[in-house]
């Protein structure tokens, strides 16, 4: 089976440098991050820009945004985390996490963000290894409340909260993943799939499923149900192989159908995830480092559509062609 | 800025620094009175338990000569050789009467600027190639690529052997002060931050030295690469590049802070912390067989079927190291050349 994705439309202006990450919101707008240090927010329609923000020194890292669509955490290359609401233009925390703090702990820049989906904090990694939950409220934002140790010192490359908000994953240069519960602040499983960098992942909408993308070339989807007793799920139960480089970024679909992943080697692949074979290869300008479904669930007949973003600077939107 | 202090509340006593300072007046008044040169090697060596480390030497050194105003030469304190070159076309005549003649094969220690009286250049001098690693300029040295064919003229090889001394820094700002326009002058650093920090030395000036920058830092040196966006177009696979260390991404990250960073530099320094893999040049030995590569293959296929006289095979590829080399040193000639004649 083959499902063909089309070009819809390219973002109207294209950044000045590469796109490092791109969200479809809930709110069916899209935003992107660049290594030009500006943040946008884009019409999904006409691909026209709606928003966006004076540039930034340095480029932007990592993007996260609630699940009203209304508000974007993203953080810098030297670790200042910004919130953006959405709604009035304005910019309602900023953190210096790269600043000392008072009593001199240790600190590290943050590198990748996740605001938590029922709201109150974030989360971020970096080069400790470990997940450090700050306050995203905008009276203390950024203030550090606690971290989920790892045991593990390797460079912390991508953490996202699960989209219930119970556990909160964070993935490491090494290739380890670990899910960590965030009532208890405990480890609640670690894998070990991969053995080169895992730079991105997914949850998929209900929490059950995670999808790492990783420097081995490879995606593995891993079961995270927990059970009622509090066993967790089987771990890695899939591999999508068919990628000539790096995956660097993966999404998975609402209906949990299908995946779609970007890769250093300039294509953009679809996955169906229950055959765990790829239906579609696209072809792109540079390496692509992040895509992103549309959280809206598809119309009958059709796979839905998604954004990319790449070394080019261009936010693309896809949609599939149809019935299949 | 420095203040010593003494007496001082301290556990140790605090007359050290004080002695040490007065030391290396004392010995540096002894070189300017008896008119012997000395060298920070000297100094230090003169009264080691004093001291206890070169650093403090150094130190000391460039500090007094700074706040007195002067070059570490007005305090009759030569700086020891350390770089390296090789290259053709290029004369040096000495303080002492001596003549050295540079040559494409073999390296030459470059002395301090001032044992050197004059020096010449030939016309055909073409390109000069600053390289930040000894081993890079020693394998240069033995493709002899300062004569190689392909290139447009003949050029200068230089190499501080990693962070360059006075004596090259010297060398390098007095050939980009004296050559036309024509002759680009060209650094090739490893695509990580100590390499783009070395090039900023020769470009614009280290912090230690920068009461001396106006004879020091070459402003016209341009970054020939290695650059870590350009590994894709030369067939370098991504797992070939290093992964950044913690030293890699602090010195990374104090670079980005400097104001006045060009903006290719922020690009590359960006880049390497985003993807945390690095480009040292040895990475292009890991060079796959590209378009060009096959082409370079074919083309000195017949050359060497037509010609059996060639002592080397000039029309043949040579290391991945040197095809890029070549093209990239004859895009710069080129480029130079056109800027040159508005």
């Amino acid at each position: 089976m083959s499902l063909a994705f089309l070009h819809a439309h390219d973002g109207a202006e294209p950044h000045s440098d590469a796109v490092w990450a791109v969200n479809w919101t809930n709110a069916d707008t899209v935003l992107s991050i660049s290594a030009d240090g500006v943040i946008k927010q884009w019409d999904s329609i006409s691909g026209q820009v709606s928003r966006s923000r004076p540039p930034h020194t340095l480029g932007l890292v990592s993007l996260s945004v609630d699940p009203t669509g209304k508000l974007a955490l993203y953080n810098t290359l030297e670790g200042l985390t910004c919130l953006w609401d959405l709604e009035d233009g304005e910019l309602k925390g900023s953190f210096e996490s790269y600043a000392r703090g008072p009593g001199a702990e240790t600190t590290e820049p943050s590198w990748s963000v996740s605001l938590n989906p029922r709201g109150g904090t974030y989360a971020s990694t970096g080069g400790s290894g470990n997940v450090t939950i700050h306050s995203a409220e905008p009276g203390s934002f950024g203030e550090r409340r606690a971290t989920l140790t790892s045991g593990r010192s390797k460079f912390g490359m991508h953490c996202k909260y699960s989209p219930d908000g119970s556990r909160v994953a964070m993935s490491s240069e090494a290739g380890q993943i670990f899910v960590f519960d965030v009532a208890s602040s405990s480890i609640q499983a670690a894998y070990s799939s991969h053995a080169m960098a895992v730079r991105s992942f997914a949850w998929s909408a209900d929490s059950t499923l995670l999808l790492s993308a990783s420097e081995d070339k490879r995606l593995i989807l891993h079961d995270v149900r927990v059970s009622s007793s509090g066993k967790p799920g089987s771990g890695a139960v899939a591999t999508l192989s068919g990628h000539s480089s790096w995956v660097l970024s993966t999404d998975i679909s609402p209906d949990n159908k299908l995946a779609v992943s970007g890769s250093a080697d300039k294509t953009t692949k679809v996955w169906d995830i229950g055959a765990r074979a790829a239906v579609s290869t696209v072809q792109e300008q540079g390496e692509v480092w992040s895509v992103s479904w549309r959280p809206k669930p598809p119309a009958h007949g059709t796979a839905g559509a998604y954004v990319t973003g790449g070394e080019d600077g261009v936010v693309r939107w896809w949609r599939s062609a149809g019935a299949g | 800025m420095r203040s010593l202090v003494f007496p001082r509340v301290s556990k140790t006593p605090s007359a050290r620094p004080f002695a040490q300072l007065f030391r290396v007046i004392d010995l540096i008044h002894e070189a300017l009175v008896d008119g012997v040169p000395v060298t920070k090697r000297d100094i230090y060596y003169k009264d080691v338990q004093l001291f206890r480390s070169q650093a403090t030497v150094d130190r000391l050194v460039d500090d007094l000569a700074a706040t007195l105003q002067l070059t570490r030469a007005d305090l009759n304190v030569r700086a020891s050789s350390k770089g390296l070159m090789c290259g053709s076309g290029v004369t040096m005549h000495m303080q002492s009467g001596e003549t050295l003649e540079l040559c494409d094969g073999d390296a030459s220690l470059i002395p301090p600027s001032e044992d050197i009286k004059r020096f010449a250049v030939a016309q055909t001098l073409a390109w000069v190639l600053v390289v930040e690693k000894e081993a890079v300029f020693q394998t240069l040295c033995r493709l002899r690529l300062a004569t190689h064919e392909t290139l447009p003229g003949s050029g200068l090889i230089v190499t501080g052997k990693g962070y360059p001394d006075v004596a090259t820094r010297q060398l390098v700002k007095t050939l980009a002060d004296n050559l036309p326009a024509r002759v680009p002058i060209l650094a090739l650093v490893d695509g990580d931050a100590y390499g783009i920090d070395i090039l900023s030395v020769y470009k614009h000036g280290s912090t230690r030295m920068r009461h001396e920058n106006s004879h020091l830092a070459a402003d016209r040196v341009q970054w020939l690469g290695l650059w870590a966006s350009e590994l894709a177009s030369l067939g370098i696979d991504k797992d070939a590049l290093l992964p950044i260390t913690k030293h890699d991404e602090k010195k990374a990250r104090s670079l980005l802070k400097r104001e006045n960073l060009p903006a290719r530099w922020r690009k590359e320094l960006q880049y390497m912390l985003f993807s945390r893999r690095k480009a040292e040049i040895e990475v292009l030995g890991a060079a796959r067989a590209t378009q060009e590569s096959i082409a370079d293959l074919t083309q000195a296929a017949s050359f060497s079927h037509c010609d059996f006289n060639r002592e080397r095979a000039g029309g043949s590829p040579g290391t991945p190291l040197s095809r890029y080399l070549v093209k990239k040193i004859g895009d710069a000639c080129t480029e130079s050349g056109h800027s040159s004649e508005d």
